[in-house]
């Protein structure tokens, strides 16, 4: 069975986009009276884009794909950590940047670094209040307030 | 770094001072004060400049602290705005584009219709401009040569819904003659084409012009403005130029958001008052060269209508999609 | 000689011990607020600005000076140290300066960028003061299809930014040109792949997609693995924290060009210093007797791009000082603060206020100085954030990524979007797509465009304009030769098999 190959799937993925492109181009005018139209420069690169990107993919179908094999333990691991730093985004709104930040904080030192709770507590707390000083008082920044105040 | 406490002292004591007896509303919080720019941008300048002459004349008992919405092209700061209906202590800046963007944008949720006009504040008036060594001595040389040879002349500015576009189409319009217009996003961009001898003509803001004028590097050939400015006596306006075409303003001033009481109103409406009595406001005016063009709340009202209006119709004219 | 004797009195004016002070609490705070990312020297100075309003001019403009350095310099700390590029221009600076740091040289990278910004800072005064007036005019000859073919000459660097495969770079460097063309078109006010969002409308900002693509997809990456020491070896002791001496002597050639491309291009209204450090890191591969190691860490990879950073400075001042014209919006933002004091640079300036021109040009001597001064003996400090246990630096990283991004537009969704292009950055790490490319695609494309369409309406749709003129036309056909280059090299390479096959 072929196993999954980056380079054919992000060549396909680029494809896509590049045929997005166009598509878009083609409904921008591409020469107008004053001169070349919106549509213009975006054609020419989506058109390189999938060019390219169809390269890409017959390179990397033609030659069995090399190299060690994905670990997903790893890939795993970076895409729960960036899931984290995602919700800690999606967190702002409602609780304000510094206990996002804390939040955030505690789940890397405590779930994903194994760090005992105490530890972890203390990082996020100290955290987010250094970043309070810092950015907050002394710099006089305006992040995201939470209910809370903070 | 900000001595916040310092000031708020001296806020308080100033509000001691000169507490005016007549206002029911008194700020009691800072006074966000929004942008449509990042820090730099013109709004941005003009908003830094009036809190700090608030600041050290002690007009008012609160800071205004500048708040930067830049995005969208001034939509992000008009839906900031709008948003925060019954806020009275949200003022914004707004210019000639939060009236003409919606125009052109679909994507805008709101207009300045869903705030409340504060006052107006400047006029800014703007100059024809061509290099020195251009044949062209007035707007008509200029005029008649986009005639003859169609297509040939060239003139820098900024977006095609800018002033500066406008005023060419209302131009080509009456007279029929015809110039290619060439996009620059800065203004340092749009005076460079000019010099460098790559355009022949662009509408100039006057403090821009200034130095260029006096170094004798620019000529001015017409004046965008209702009456000649004080340091151009010997240039026509347009219309003295011949040329029946509308004045094209460009504006600045306050709005705040929809849903305050009266009373709100008429504190930010005396406030900027006395902002225009200073001595540092008249100074900046005349540094600028802008005209004094302060208007209150319910004229305000009436001059967005007819200004959208006027835009609409122009807009319309010069092939842009108008869509509200 | 007029020069001399103005400079003689410029630092006279510097010399002033208030004037002094305020360059010296310029220069510092510039750095401080500067080392954070997101806050480059145009956001640097509009916040410190209302601070000189109750100054004499002269010394408003020297303090304001001080910033715009500091700031420049500032933001190549983090870039070094985290991978966080603080600004534009220090995005190359992260090529080198981080692998530097990851092989245990963070304090020498550290140390070549404030060596190369002093150098070429002092060269870019040098050539402000003695060149400004034909350089003005030079630059004013510039016209749309010169920048386009600059822009041109700019793009092809990627075949010097390419990793393994040119394929995967060229896709990064057009994801990177569709990015720079979201939001509104200037010339037909139009929005283009904004999806029906107003929070598109004025594009992406640069500083999202850079500080997600470099310093997230780092993070990330490193991430995968759970280490629980330190991020990167510091070595011990302050002689290991400073460039050595076969370092400096790397990057002897680095001074030299980061100061005069940077320079030059920094005399060009609507260039920029991010070209100018992609332009010079360029040139210092292709001269290099060693390309293939760029990207490595070698120190020269430091020391152009940073000194680009800085000799530009000098060099924007110019149109800014002898026409008014800002080439930049750092420079922008000092006109307008000129202006709030009555002051008109321009055409007259020299001839009006000598006294401020040469006391400005002087105290930019005296800032270059204090900035290595100020900053040497701050290296092992700031090396010592390295010392930090992974476990905890990433959360700091994730937070300053996130303030970065926030001070700049004060949006939610940019920090949204910096989510989308942490992950984009991870991805491409995974799938070796260069991410340099898509940062130079992103920073060029509209310039570029922008120019093409400028040319072309100049022309009425005539396309020769773009090679009838001799300086666009040799810097396009550099670009051309530039893209050739590894067609080139294989073309060689097969002919040389193929003789040592025959034989």
């Amino acid at each position: 069975m072929k196993r999954l190959n980056g380079d054919v799937l992000s060549g396909l993925v680029l494809a896509a986009l590049g045929v997005y492109v166009i598509i878009e181009a083609r409904g921008w005018n591409y020469m107008s009276e004053e001169g070349p139209g919106p549509g213009f420069f975006p054609l020419w690169y989506g058109i390189a884009m999938v060019v390219l990107s169809l390269a890409l993919v017959l390179n990397a179908a033609m030659r069995p794909a090399a190299g060690a094999p994905v670990d997903w333990r790893c890939v795993g691991r970076a895409l729960l950590a960036w899931a984290c730093f995602a919700a800690s985004v999606a967190l702002m709104q409602p609780l304000g940047f510094l206990l996002a930040l804390a939040l955030l904080t505690l789940f890397v030192v405590a779930v994903m670094y194994g760090q005992p709770l105490k530890i972890a507590m203390a990082a996020a707390v100290g955290n987010a209040v250094v970043f309070h000083l810092l950015f907050v008082l002394a710099l006089d920044l305006s992040l995201p307030v939470g209910p809370l105040g903070f | 770094m900000k001595l916040r406490s310092s000031i708020v002292l001296a806020a308080c004591a100033a509000a001691l001072a000169a507490a005016p007896a007549w206002a029911q509303f008194k700020p009691t919080k800072p006074v966000e004060f929004i942008v449509h720019t990042g820090p730099g941008g013109g709004a941005d300048v003009l908003a830094r400049f009036i809190s700090q002459v608030f600041e050290k004349e002690n007009l008012a008992p609160v800071r205004f602290q500048v708040s930067n919405r830049d995005g969208g092209g001034g939509l992000r700061a008009m839906a900031y705005v709008a948003e925060k209906k019954g806020d009275s202590h949200a003022i914004a800046v707004f210019t000639g584009n939060w009236l003409t963007n919606p125009l052109t944008r679909a994507e805008a949720k709101y207009t300045v219709k869903d705030m409340t006009p504060v006052v107006r504040l400047v006029l800014e008036p703007a100059l024809i401009a061509v290099k020195a060594d251009a044949p062209h001595k007035t707007l008509k040389d200029f005029i008649d040569e986009a005639k003859a040879k169609p297509k040939t002349l060239k003139q820098s500015g900024g977006s095609v819904t800018s002033r500066d576009n406008v005023v060419r189409q209302l131009l080509m319009k009456a007279t029929g003659a015809d110039w290619a217009y060439i996009s620059f996003p800065g203004g340092g961009e749009r005076i460079a084409a000019l010099l460098g001898g790559h355009v022949n003509v662009m509408v100039i803001e006057p403090q821009e012009a200034g130095e260029h004028i006096k170094a004798g590097n620019m000529r001015v050939i017409a004046q965008v403005s209702d009456k000649r400015l004080p340091g151009f006596p010997n240039v026509p306006t347009i219309q003295e130029a011949g040329f029946n075409i509308p004045n094209v303003e460009q504006v600045r001033g306050i709005v705040m958001p929809s849903g305050v009481a009266p009373d709100v109103i008429a504190y930010y409406e005396d406030l900027f008052l006395r902002l225009t009595k200073t001595a540092t406001w008249r100074k900046y005016l005349d540094d600028q060269q802008f005209q004094d063009g302060y208007m209150k709340s319910a004229e305000l009202a009436k001059f967005f209508d007819s200004y959208t209006d006027q835009m609409r119709g122009i807009l319309k004219e010069a092939g842009a999609k108008v869509v509200r | 000689m007029e020069a001399l004797i103005g400079l003689g009195q410029g630092f006279a004016v510097a010399l002033q011990p208030l004037n002094l002070f305020w360059c010296f609490v310029g220069v510092f705070l510039g750095t401080v607020i500067g080392v954070l990312p997101g806050l480059g020297p145009a956001a640097t100075i509009a916040m410190l600005l209302p601070l000189t309003f109750n100054m004499p001019p002269t010394s408003a403009v020297i303090m304001l000076a001080g910033i715009y350095y500091g700031a420049k310099y500032g933001g190549s700390t983090t870039a070094i140290l985290l991978n966080v590029p603080g600004e534009s221009a220090s995005v190359v600076t992260c090529l080198d300066g981080y692998q530097m740091a990851r092989r245990g040289r963070g304090g020498a990278a550290l140390g070549i960028a404030a060596i190369s910004s002093f150098v070429a800072g002092t060269f870019g005064v040098i050539g402000l003061m003695l060149l400004a007036p034909p350089l003005a005019k030079f630059a004013l000859t510039f016209s749309s299809p010169e920048y386009f073919a600059l822009m041109s000459l700019g793009l092809a660097m990627v075949v010097l930014l390419a990793g393994a495969s040119m394929i995967k770079a060229l896709l990064a460097m057009l994801v990177g040109l569709w990015i720079a063309s979201i939001g509104i078109d200037l010339f037909s006010d139009s929005a283009r792949f904004t999806f029906g969002t107003t929070h598109l409308l004025d594009g992406v900002d640069f500083v999202v997609v850079a500080i997600g693509v470099f310093a997230l997809g780092e993070v990330l990456g490193n991430m995968e693995k759970r280490g629980e020491g330190t991020l990167l070896p510091v070595p011990k002791g302050l002689r290991n924290l400073l460039p050595n001496r076969e370092e400096l002597k790397a990057c002897r050639f680095a001074f030299v060009n980061g100061s005069v491309v940077g320079f030059i291009i920094g005399v060009l209204p609507g260039a920029g210093s991010t070209i100018a450090s992609f332009i010079s890191y360029g040139v210092e591969k292709a001269v290099s007797r060693h390309p293939e190691k760029f990207g490595t860490g070698v120190p020269e990879g430091v020391a152009a791009p940073e000194g680009a950073n800085n000799s530009e400075t000098g060099g924007a001042m110019v149109p800014l000082l002898t026409l008014g014209i800002p080439g930049s919006g750092t420079t922008a933002i000092l006109l307008a603060a000129f202006i709030l004091w009555g002051l008109r640079p321009g055409p007259l300036m020299i001839q009006d206020n000598p006294e401020l021109f040469w006391g400005l040009v002087a105290s930019m001597y005296v800032g270059n100085v204090m900035l290595l001064v100020l900053n040497l003996p701050l290296i092992p400090l700031f090396a010592q954030i390295l010392k930090i246990r992974e476990y905890l630096l990433y959360p700091i990283i994730f937070g300053i990524s996130l303030v970065g991004v926030y001070t700049v537009s004060g949006s939610l969704f940019d920090c949204a979007l910096l989510a989308i292009f942490g992950l984009l950055g991870y991805v491409m790490r995974r799938l070796d797509y260069p991410s340099a490319p898509l940062i130079l695609g992103l920073v060029l494309g509209n310039l570029m465009e922008r120019a093409l369409r400028q040319s072309l309406m100049m022309s009425n749709g005539d396309l020769s304009i773009l090679v009838s003129r001799p300086i666009s036309a040799t810097m396009l056909f550099l670009a051309v030769a530039l893209l050739c280059l590894p067609l080139f090299r294989k073309v060689n390479s097969w002919r040389v098999k193929a003789i040592e096959e025959n034989g």
